[in-house]
């Protein structure tokens, strides 16, 4: 469960004071696929980047599965990142440098499992996402979305409970776009939790709740209940 | 972990190898030249008589000006005069004893088809041959009876004899050297010490004579002396009164075999200088030393400016190339802060990527440390070559040479890594994942 109070985001620069959100409170639960959408500059990759841990707060309260994070130091939020979180982002964030394999190697490796868990983890998630026959390509030798792909594969390697997507179908073109969504429902449906910024109104009616951001703030559009969702499909 | 940051450095330094390869030529650079000349100052310092460098001693008698001390009065003078060293000879209270200058002269060839040669010579007493372990290849040294009934002989270097005599076996025959004839009683083999430790007055690293001959020729004036000649006062007219004055030119070696020894010549030393201020000279207070080999070439600075400078000047330049390498690892690794950023969003955290950059970064300076070692074996290969014989035995300086480059290279790098990995970890995650 993530729980975020009163989160405070003040980006300060030689001249101006950014207020990239402002007493942002959301709970999100277990199991819960949740879209945000909003307009551009409202501080939504903020949040997303602070759910994430890959940001501080100026100030306010944020519980994930009930750890207060702002306690944590670098090596313990390393740490809940590569254990409990998965990221996926608009531009795709392959190394370039490293061939598919080696790519959803990077935070097995981090999370310290043997090789041949690592191997088998790799295999699994690769063949998850169709990729299993290309495990030595290179980033370069891939489409965009055979890319974006390979991202939730290495995203989903790791086992976590909460898959964060920063406009993850920003790139793609909507037929693509459909499949990455369809592979995010699954993925939701097996138990991740799952937050996705995206500017695609299509796309965000589709998870199971809906919010918006404007100015750094929340507004939540509706609730969808899973039993509508279905009524609607 | 590690073998995976291995893994990883060795990715990287192949995929950018372009940047990895200045970085190994300008670390290679760097070790190449401060080794060589790390190597050269350490053979410049070696001990160029092993055996005997303890019980052979330099002779210093301060005789110099009472009003204006040599050397400001640090050191006494580095030379003797002609007098003190004939009285020192002539006491004979040393188990060996060796006066000598140098000396040069013309050697009219027997045969008539022949140029005369000029050569370089050493006028020095019987023992300067027992003493210094000199090699011979035919014959042996004269005695100390030919230099007491004064005779005219003479030993020639190798090289000599190969001029005058194709090589052949000499002894007992006879040379013309500034017009009187001289009776070759030994052909010495190759021999080279390097410093040329007998002799640091006239160049450290200097080649060793292409004749030796008796001391007494030059009070006789049958050789005609060269090398340093230092005066405090004027000599007088002629030869004789140049003889007689104090001119420091000439140089006393004594051979000691124990601490006693030294002592007693210590004492015997101090007590002819007593027994010499009756006569109005050494005014100054008593200064008179006995070093030997070894601490003679380090009061002399034998290994001192110019290697020492070269040295010096070499670690600027490797600290210059490690500032390079300093440039070019930042720009590779801040080249690297998406991957960064996406490494920190996977799960790495300050440390474990400090790690892997830092290995990284040994890597290449363990590659540049073997550059640069090849580097330093062309560029000794370069000194043999000005320097002859006296780089020989180099080989065996290669293992430790070896080590030494590789581990100077590795800490190097290590040190030039530390800032660019530091920024690199410190890369702000959110600001490298921001949508492109
Ligand atoms: N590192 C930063 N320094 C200063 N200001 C920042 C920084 N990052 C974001 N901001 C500001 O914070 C506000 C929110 O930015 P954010 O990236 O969260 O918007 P967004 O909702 O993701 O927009 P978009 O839909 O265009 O991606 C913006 O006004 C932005 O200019
Ligand atoms: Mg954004």
């Amino acid at each position: 469960m993530l729980v975020m109070k009163n989160i405070n985001k003040i980006f300060q620069t030689a001249d101006i004071q950014t207020h990239a959100l402002r007493d942002f409170c959301l709970q999100v639960n277990e199991g819960d696929f949740v879209s945000v959408t909003g307009p551009s500059g409202s501080g939504k990759t903020t949040f997303l980047n602070i759910a994430g841990l890959l940001e501080t707060y100026s100030n306010g309260e944020f519980l994930l599965d009930g750890e207060d994070v702002g306690k944590l130091n670098d090596n313990g939020r390393s740490r809940m990142r590569n254990q409990k979180i998965g990221f996926i982002f608009q531009g795709f964030n392959l190394i370039p440098d490293l061939n598919l394999y080696d790519n959803v190697d990077v935070p097995l490796r981090y999370r310290g499992f043997n090789g041949k868990e690592r191997k088998r983890r790799i295999e699994e998630n690769l063949e998850r996402v169709g990729l299993a026959s290309r495990m030595k390509h290179l980033p370069s030798q891939l489409s965009g979305g055979q890319q974006q792909r390979v991202a939730i594969a290495r995203a989903l390697a790791t086992d976590p409970r909460f898959l964060l997507a920063d406009e993850p179908t920003g790139n793609l073109d909507s037929e693509m776009a459909q499949s990455v969504m369809s592979l995010l429902e699954d993925i939701n449906q097996q138990g991740t939790t799952i937050i996705m910024v995206t500017h695609d109104a299509q796309l965000a009616q589709r998870a199971k709740r809906t919010i918006q951001v404007k100015d750094g703030r929340v507004s939540e559009l509706a609730i969808v209940t899973p039993h509508l969702n279905q009524a609607i499909a | 972990m590690f073998s995976y940051y291995l893994r990883l450095a060795w990715i990287s330094i192949l995929r950018h190898w372009g940047l990895s390869l200045l970085m190994v030529c300008a670390i290679g650079l760097g070790i190449g030249a401060a080794m060589t000349t790390v190597t050269v100052n350490y053979l410049m310092s070696a001990d160029p008589i092993p055996e005997k460098s303890q019980q052979l001693y330099y002779v210093q008698l301060d005789s110099w000006d009472v009003n204006d001390p040599f050397d400001d009065g640090l050191n006494p003078p580095d030379q003797l005069t002609f007098t003190d060293s004939s009285n020192l000879m002539r006491a004979k209270k040393a188990f060996r004893q060796n006066v000598q200058a140098q000396a040069f002269g013309v050697i009219e060839p027997n045969d008539p088809e022949m140029l005369p040669l000029i050569v370089n010579g050493r006028a020095n007493s019987a023992d300067f041959f027992p003493m210094f372990n000199v090699p011979f290849i035919y014959g042996s040294g004269w005695s100390n009876e030919s230099d007491e009934s004064k005779e005219f002989v003479v030993v020639l270097s190798k090289e000599t004899n190969d001029k005058l005599f194709g090589g052949e076996n000499s002894v007992g025959k006879a040379i013309k050297l500034e017009g009187n004839m001289f009776r070759v009683v030994g052909v010495i083999d190759t021999w080279q010490p390097k410093p040329r430790f007998y002799d640091i007055s006239t160049g450290a690293f200097n080649d060793s004579e292409d004749i030796f001959v008796p001391f007494h020729l030059i009070a006789d004036e049958k050789i005609s002396r060269s090398g340093n000649t230092n005066c405090w006062k004027p000599s007088g007219d002629g030869f004789k009164a140049f003889l007689a004055s104090e001119c420091i030119w000439t140089q006393f070696w004594v051979e000691l075999k124990t601490e006693q020894d030294k002592a007693d010549y210590q004492q015997f030393l101090n007590a002819y200088v007593q027994e010499q201020k009756q006569f109005g000279r050494f005014q100054r207070p008593l200064d008179n030393r006995l070093s030997n080999v070894m601490q003679w070439l380090e009061s002399q600075e034998v290994v001192a400016d110019d290697a020492q400078m070269m040295m010096a000047m070499s670690f600027m330049f490797l600290i210059v190339c490690l500032l390079n390498t300093v440039g070019l690892l930042l720009a590779k690794f801040l080249g690297k802060a998406p991957e960064i950023g996406l490494r920190q969003a996977l799960g790495a955290s300050k440390s474990t990527l400090f790690s892997q950059y830092i290995i990284e970064s040994a890597c290449i300076g363990i590659l540049g440390g073997v550059l640069g070692l090849i580097l330093a074996y062309l560029g000794l290969k370069g000194v043999e070559g000005l320097y002859g014989d006296y780089m020989k035995g180099l080989a065996s300086l290669d293992a430790n040479m070896a080590i030494f480059a590789v581990l100077l290279a590795l800490i190097s790098t290590i040190l030039a890594g530390l800032y660019p990995t530091w920024r690199a970890c410190n890369i702000q995650p959110a600001q490298q994942l921001k949508n492109q």
